[in-house]
């Protein structure tokens, strides 16, 4: 068990290599609950690498990951979906021969019901009604898109529509890859406010380039150069750090 | 309820018209198109559903066939017991195999699948030549004996079975492919795994249920065709024929429902009918596969739907919901 109690998802220690290059080297980082904190760094900082260990997508060689006190470094991202823990991708990841609303109902059933075969064999998408999905429909200007084949939407409107997907399921823990990515002013600016709705209320991690949108809504933030975290704390600390200043500025700005 | 109506509707409509076809075409021509079908089922679901193509379909077809074949020459003579247990037998192989080839992705799962088709030759004509008789086969025609309700024994008793059979598995896949939330994520492997494990769905599962399903589709398909054939060899797993299914669905349209039926119409109907004046008759069903795909990669049915998608939308860029409408 994780001596920190405090601490809802705690990476200890995390060492991921690919080949002979180490991509995260030694680098530990925690959340909250309903702490919103970022992962900045610049292209190939391993922020993406890091994210994936959180997720499950990978296994890292050293350090282990604490859920609630609880050792996920080894299950699979099923079980951390069972869990409460959802993630976006960097780009745009939603189901292009599905109807969006479709995309929504399969989120939002997953989340409700266990994906046994029996169960997803036996259930119809058209009897996936709920409150909840009309509500993230609106709160994502996503209603008048409800009916259209999701390949057939914009870019940005499907990174709105994934973002959806992960809030419909209702998550303790989200975490979200680049989220702002391909989209316009208008549509990061509706996302923002979507996310400063759930501050105090969920716990999210966000993966950005560059902290300037996100600076005001984070509480936390961390650092990473060249797979190392060289920093991690409280937003404006960090960022005033003379390390950060150094080398993240250096890079990013 | 309309949805329901329109699906159901249209299947009738396409069982009435292959039904009055028995007046004008022979029996024993629509009961070949009405297996085919079924056994294309499978195929083009693995294909249009989940994007996996599989030239192993001679094997799965086969274990059903020889469930049937081995049932009726060893151990009885009703044609209803025969089909059952081709169909059990081929479910419990599909089981087993399944949980192998499904680890595959793509181009290694193609031919993994040809492979075990090879393999499966291979015990139906050399391994277990002593049970089944390798080339020569099993010949059940003195075997059978009538079977009530139905008569399997009689050309006109089994084509109305076939078709019967039939309905019940295009009503099945209609739910599938239209209806539950199982055909939706099936569709989402195809379009995206990785997002659908993130959303916690075991895509492991989902890959084995569908493999199972599609495969034990072509295993009743087989049971059919030892009965309406009245015997079975081992070149019913030959690997040659392995991109017949695969034609059939291509053409039809894969991942649609009447799809595998228009493409076995016209591929029996080139083999039965263009064969009488051609040798090559595989040539023209190779050139009607270019054309087809060259004119759009949904078959014909496929292209049909796209065709009264468009018109029903009058030029609007929105197309209909391929889950409602039954395409990919």
């Amino acid at each position: 068990m994780n001596s920190n109690s405090q601490m809802i998802l705690q990476a200890e220690n995390i060492t991921k290599r690919f080949g002979g290059m180490t991509a995260v080297n030694n680098v530990s980082f925690g959340l909250k609950k309903n702490e919103i904190a970022a992962l900045i760094g610049a292209n190939g900082a391993g922020k993406t690498t890091f994210f994936n260990i959180l997720t499950g997508n990978y296994i890292p060689e050293e350090g282990t990951i604490y859920y609630k006190g609880q050792d996920i470094t080894r299950l699979s991202p099923e079980r951390r979906v069972d869990l409460g823990i959802m993630r976006t991708f960097q780009l745009a990841s939603t189901f292009d021969n599905l109807k969006v609303i479709d995309n929504l109902r399969l989120a939002y059933y997953r989340a409700n019901n266990k994906a046994t075969l029996r169960n997803i064999f036996f259930s119809r998408m058209d009897r996936i009604v709920s409150a909840k999905i009309e509500e993230c429909l609106e709160t994502f200007n996503l209603t008048k898109l409800a009916d259209r084949m999701t390949g057939q939407i914009s870019l940005g409107e499907k990174r709105v529509l994934e973002i959806a997907m992960s809030m419909v399921t209702d998550p303790e823990v989200l975490l979200l890859d680049e989220p702002f990515a391909g989209l316009s002013e208008v549509e990061i600016d509706e996302c923002l406010k979507v996310l400063y709705q759930q501050v105090h209320k969920k716990t999210i991690l966000i993966v950005e380039h560059k902290i300037s949108k996100i600076e005001d809504l984070v509480e936390k933030v961390g650092v990473m150069v060249e797979g190392v975290m060289i920093a991690s704390g409280e937003t404006h600390e960090v960022l005033n750090c003379e390390r950060v200043r150094r080398e993240y500025w250096k890079t990013a700005e | 309820m309309k949805r329901f109506l329109t699906s159901s509707t249209g299947i009738i409509i396409v069982f009435v018209l292959l039904f009055l076809l028995k007046g004008v075409l022979p029996a024993a021509f629509l009961t070949e198109v009405v297996i085919y079908s079924i056994y294309a089922m499978g195929c083009s679901f693995l294909i249009g559903r989940l994007g996996l193509t599989s030239f192993g379909q001679p094997a799965f077809l086969a274990f059903g066939a020889y469930g049937a074949g081995i049932y009726l020459y060893y151990f009885g003579t009703n044609s209803y017991v025969a089909i059952l247990v081709g169909v059990l037998a081929s479910l419990l192989i599909n089981m087993l195999v399944g949980t192998f080839l499904v680890r595959l992705n793509s181009s290694y799962f193609t031919l993994c699948n040809q492979a075990f088709c090879v393999v499966t030759f291979f015990l139906f004509q050399k391994a277990l030549v002593k049970w089944t008789f390798g080339d020569n086969g099993l010949l059940l025609i003195s075997r059978m004996k009538p079977t009530p309700v139905i008569d399997l024994t009689t050309t006109n008793g089994i084509y109305l079975f076939a078709f019967l059979v039939a309905i019940g598995v295009w009503l099945f896949f209609n739910y599938l492919l239209k209806k539950s939330v199982f055909g939706a994520t099936c569709l989402c492997v195809k379009d995206n795994e990785q997002k659908l494990r993130f959303l916690g769905y075991n895509t492991f599962n989902i890959k084995w249920l569908a493999f199972v399903i599609a495969n034990t589709v072509a295993g009743l398909a087989g049971a059919l065709y030892t009965v309406y054939f009245c015997m079975v060899n081992a070149n019913i797993a030959n690997v040659s024929s392995a991109s017949e299914a695969v034609a059939i669905s291509m053409l039809g349209g894969a991942g649609t429902l009447f799809g595998p039926l228009v493409g076995s119409f016209l591929f029996i109907g080139l083999k039965d009918i263009v064969s009488q004046f051609i040798s090559h008759w595989e040539v023209l069903v190779g050139f009607l596969l270019i054309v087809v795909m060259l004119a759009g990669q949904k078959g014909i049915v496929g292209s049909l739907e796209d065709f009264f998608a468009k018109q029903k939308s009058e030029g609007t860029p929105q197309t209909p919901a391929l889950t409602e409408e039954g395409g990919l």
